[in-house]
């Protein structure tokens, strides 16, 4: 602590310095001193390009976003694999930078190392391979051996029409709405993708409240699901998920990929790839290449991802009324999409026989946050039944949520593209 | 960028069908996909059928004992691990006391140590 003051204490008594040096440039280049003048001009110049100089007071706010977003990663833990990288991005992206024509610093400046690391941001390309990456450390298993669970994750896909109402609502341009739609699935990447498309100067908005968003799925869903359903119905058992041939985890990828990119092609980048990743799991001849993609692979695209994502909000763009609506239809969207699919599988209810019916809990699970909300659900089924396990039943909807939302989003492209 | 619909001149009607046919088509998509799940292993089991019909064996057609669920998996693998656990090798029930003899070895003498400092 000692040693910190003392730092800053001479950066302080630095600064006081050069201030009265610039009087003194001006006196001396009057004076004709010649040396002198060099010297005073040479620290004003540096003085000029010095962030000290050029800072504005909402660049320091949005460092201090990123530092409280930094700090909820590591005292909370929430989604720290994305909060910190996302946080420094936003610290290195509202670093004031002095305005020097030709300078290759920025994330905008074109040449700078920013600028092509947020290429992958810009066109798409991250997360494509974060996708890639999910589906190679994904079990379908509990979706295939019960697959009308997959009705709750198209449930839950509510959000995001609700929310696509919403923004125009309140004054959005409709490709903008599409793009902010997309926060309601829950889902990261497939946020960052639509927007990139549909509304790339949202971008850094949309993404931070998304994955804001998802970092608060233990905080958000909870009540929601404590407000849906009763005592009663948060003690009912699953039958237990029946065994999955190998030939049938071969078939999924396959069958889903063809489906879904004739359908909605505009989810193909997402879903070609999240299908493409399992297949490199369950055919069991690629493991190093699906070992490579859910480890290696996944982690540069996410440490790119955030840090980039970060870097591109700047203060102008963030700190603007737009966000504010952006953050508040997130949440709305949120618990929208929550209460979308506990509703429906509490409507499920109504049609099945007393032995097949489902815990209308794992209906929360339908948003696409994987694994976090398929996680809250375990945690409050264990709160009313301490040997009621969800988590494998609640995985179903969490992954075809996935899917849910990616086809969304291809619906939203192929409406506004 | 160029929009299917005009993003000046839209009505809500648009926004309402754009939301209405977006839902549906997620619904049509995941639907499809159950139906084609709940269709595959039906014709699995027509596969897996014919072919020990060929090798002459029958099987029992009834669709639940086709399969082993998982908690009944994780419950025999505990058995048998269990079973496995408890199984001891043959011993002599002899129980010896033998001394054993410490042979002096300077690698771990300490008056060899690179600091000999003294202990109070």
């Amino acid at each position: 602590m000692k040693k910190f003051a003392a730092i800053y204490t001479i950066l302080g008594l630095l600064f006081m310095l050069i201030l009265p040096t610039m009087n003194l440039e001006a006196q001396s280049i009057a004076q004709g001193d010649q040396s002198g003048g060099a010297f005073f001009s040479g620290m004003a110049k540096f003085w000029e390009n010095s962030g000290f100089y050029n800072f504005d007071y909402r660049q320091l706010l949005m460092i201090a976003i990123g530092l409280l977003l930094i700090h909820l990663a590591i005292k909370f833990k929430y989604e720290p694999l994305l909060l910190v990288p996302i946080g420094t991005g936003l610290i290195i992206g509202n670093i004031p930078l002095p305005a020097t024509e030709g300078a290759t610093i920025g994330i905008n400046d074109e040449g700078s190392v920013l600028y092509y690391l947020y290429f992958g941001v810009k066109e798409g390309i991250y997360p494509s391979l974060i996708f890639l990456g999910i589906g190679a450390m994904t079990d379908f298993s509990s979706l295939i051996s019960n697959p009308r669970l997959m009705l709750l994750g198209a449930a839950a896909q509510i959000g995001i029409f609700a929310t696509f109402i919403g923004a125009v609502a309140l004054g959005f341009a409709v490709n903008e709405a599409g793009a902010i739609a997309i926060i309601g699935g829950a889902d990261g990447p497939t946020a960052i993708f639509a927007s990139s498309n549909l509304a790339p100067h949202l971008l850094g908005s949309i993404a931070i409240a998304a994955y804001s968003y998802m970092a608060l799925v233990p905080v958000i869903q909870p009540p929601i699901m404590r407000l849906l359903v009763s005592k009663k119905e948060r003690v009912i058992r699953m039958k237990p998920p029946r065994a999955v041939s190998k030939l049938e985890k071969i078939l999924f990828p396959l069958i889903g990929l063809l489906l879904t990119a004739f359908i909605s092609p505009g989810s193909l980048p997402l879903l070609g790839m999240l299908f493409f990743g399992n297949l490199l799991k369950e055919s069991g001849v690629t493991n190093r290449l699906a070992e490579t993609a859910r480890t290696s692979m996944v982690d540069i695209v996410t440490i790119l991802l955030g840090l980039t994502v970060g870097a591109s909000t700047s203060a102008a763009l963030f700190l603007s009324v737009s966000s504010i609506k952006i953050f508040l239809l997130g949440a709305i969207s949120f618990a929208i999409a929550t209460a979308g699919g506990v509703l429906f599988a509490k409507a499920m209810n109504l049609f099945l026989k007393k032995g097949d019916k489902v815990n209308p809990l794992i209906g929360a699970a339908g948003v696409s946050a994987v694994p976090a909300s398929a996680r809250v659900v375990q945690s409050e089924g264990l709160r009313s039944d301490p040997n009621n396990h969800l988590l494998m039943h609640a995985m179903a909807p969490n992954v075809s949520g996935v899917i849910g939302s990616a086809v969304a989003a291809g619906i939203m492209l192929s409406f506004f593209m | 960028m160029i929009f299917l619909i005009d993003i000046e001149n839209w009505n809500w009607a648009d926004i309402y069908v754009i939301a209405g046919v977006g839902y549906s088509v997620v619904f049509l998509v995941l639907v499809l996909l159950i139906l084609v799940y709940k269709l595959i292993p039906k014709i699995l089991n027509i596969r897996i059928k014919k072919r020990l019909k060929k090798e002459g064996k029958e099987i029992d057609s009834s669709s639940s004992e086709q399969y082993v669920a998982g908690e009944v998996n994780a419950a025999i693998a505990t058995a048998l691990m269990l079973y496995f656990n408890e199984q001891h090798d043959e011993e002599s029930n002899i129980i010896t006391i033998k001394r054993v003899a410490r042979t002096y070895s300077p690698w771990s003498s300490k008056i060899y140590g690179v600091r000999n400092v003294l202990s109070r």
